[in-house]
């Protein structure tokens, strides 16, 4: 078992080694970014500690997004590999298929973590490269743990998604046409009521499945 | 008598115009069997769901004693499968393509795949998407060969390959059967290429079986006998007919198991020969194919 999962998360970091470089850099970054406005903190009056945590902020709030897309790219990229050959060879190992899919899940959950582990170590680095006044302090393993657990979520709904059959799949597009159609009509019926946005608010709305990705995703805080 | 590979009444509906229909197959231990059909007749299909890659809608199939779908693991832990099209990982090279497929097998010798690769000269280190087409055929067939299967599965395995690797590939197969009592169950419409190899011959066509013999009884049991006067009783013959044209010059039958000693029931029924002439297997296979199709129609 552990000679397969090396083998197929080997081969899943080969296929999949360039965009996880990139968000990992990104993962990286963005922690350094937001400390960009740290620069001489302490001369700072309370006014300019203001500006800096809000200049913080705007960039910590791009991490969601970042989780977005780390999440999907990681689900897709789970299963591209067997789906590119129309799962022909993988159909032929000996192992039962839930184990093959529990493989692949596992590994694209491995590497989907790539980006996070740089995270942490950006947001480390970012915390202590800057002096911080009284009573604000740095949370960088908060911040991974809420960063994993949005890219894990993500990454599990499309990786669900994309090992769905056709039929699911269809279905799940027929939900969201289906939706978007029944906002068109009310629109049409000049009804004062979007479904969009009534679903939207569920799945991100504790305790809607997305709702990891609100909230505060500061590095910074009291 | 035990069989590698047994179907009964094996059906699915691929599309609106395309079936398989009840297909009985049994394909012997030890045996190399080849399925022979024209572009269409449904091999992949058949093959796809041998292994378990398709879910019959109606049948029983069993493959090395087990039942497909329900003992699909032990079945390809013992199965080696080379698919028409190589659909393995582009971008893993040679020699990671070789310890990814091991990583599954228990029985996969990895010393032997080291020897073909030796003989198949193929470039360790190279990409699977900057080998040839000749090369990843050969990829393939080094990959089932080393997992050391009691059943291999070859679907137009030298299909598109040069002689030379055709011939590469045909001999560490041969190789490997004396060497050990596997069966071998290769597709083709290559007649000639299964010819030199094969034992064993299926012939399908628009998703049904048309014939299932001995290779020995297909190249030497198919004749064309061109007659100056038809037999009077045709109903009950010692041999199949499988066509009848006539023509000026009286009439022409193809049979099949056809014995010297069959010309006395010639004269007996009162039917003059002129001259029993062998068939090519090629012009076997469209003998076949023909009389299948006009009994189908």
């Amino acid at each position: 078992m552990w000679t397969m999962l090396k083998q197929v998360l080997y081969a899943q970091w080969l296929a999949s080694r360039t965009p996880v470089v990139l968000l990992a850099l990104l993962g990286f970054a963005l922690p350094l970014f937001a400390v960009y406005w740290g620069s001489g903190l302490e001369a700072a009056g309370t006014a300019g500690v203001a500006v800096w945590m809000a200049g913080s902020e705007s960039i910590a709030a791009l991490l969601p997004y970042l989780a977005l897309l780390v999440g999907v790219a990681a689900g897709f990229m789970a299963w591209s590999p067997d789906h590119a050959g129309h799962h022909v060879y993988a159909l032929s190992l000996p192992v039962p298929r839930p184990l093959f899919v529990a493989l692949r899940f596992v590994v694209g959950a491995a590497l989907s973590c790539v980006p996070a582990v740089a995270l942490l170590a950006g947001a480390l680095i970012a915390g202590l490269s800057v002096s911080l006044p009284d009573g604000l302090h740095a949370y960088p393993f908060q911040l991974t743990v809420r960063f994993l657990f949005a890219t894990l979520t993500i990454y599990s709904i499309i990786f669900a998604l994309a090992i769905a059959t056709r039929r699911a799949q269809l279905l799940t597009a027929g939900i969201i046409g289906g939706v978007l159609f029944a906002d068109v009509l009310l629109a049409a019926l000049s009804v004062d009521y979007s479904v969009t946005s009534q679903v939207l608010l569920w799945l991100t709305v504790w305790p809607g499945p997305l709702s990891i990705l609100g909230g505060s995703w500061a590095l910074f805080d009291v | 008598m035990s069989y590698a590979i047994e179907t009964h009444g094996l059906r699915y509906r691929a599309s609106r115009t395309f079936e398989i229909r009840d297909l009985d197959l049994a394909v012997r231990e030890g045996a190399i069997y080849g399925f022979l059909g024209p572009n269409g007749a449904g091999k992949t299909t058949t093959i796809q769901l041998l292994l378990g890659q398709l879910r019959p809608h109606g049948g029983a199939i069993a493959v090395l004693g087990r039942r497909v779908p329900k003992d699909l693991p032990e079945i390809l832990a013992e199965a080696g499968y080379v698919p028409e099209r190589p659909h393995l990982y582009p971008y893993l090279s040679v020699r990671e393509a070789i310890r990814y497929h091991a990583a599954f097998y228990r029985s996969f010798d990895a010393a032997y795949a080291d020897e073909l690769l030796g003989n198949f000269r193929l470039p360790g280190d190279q990409r699977l998407s900057r080998l040839s087409k000749g090369e990843m055929g050969k990829l393939h067939m080094l990959l089932v060969l080393a997992q050391r299967p009691r059943l291999l599965v070859l679907d137009e395995p030298t299909d598109g390959l040069d002689p030379v690797v055709r011939r590469d590939v045909l001999s560490a197969l041969l190789a490997f059967c004396s060497q050990r009592a596997a069966t071998v169950f290769i597709s083709s419409h290559l007649v000639h290429e299964l010819e030199r190899v094969c034992d064993w011959v299926g012939l399908l066509d628009l998703g049904r079986l048309v014939a299932e013999m001995p290779m020995e009884a297909f190249k030497n049991g198919i004749k064309r006998i061109r007659l100056g006067r038809a037999p009077a009783a045709t109903d009950e013959r010692p041999f199949e007919l499988v066509s009848r044209d006539a023509g000026a010059g009286g009439e022409t039958w193809v049979v099949r198991g056809w014995q010297p000693a069959m010309v006395q029931w010639f004269s007996g029924a009162g039917g003059e020969i002129r001259e029993v002439e062998d068939l090519d297997l090629e012009d076997g296979f469209v003998e076949l194919l023909r009389a299948a199709r006009s009994r189908g129609a």
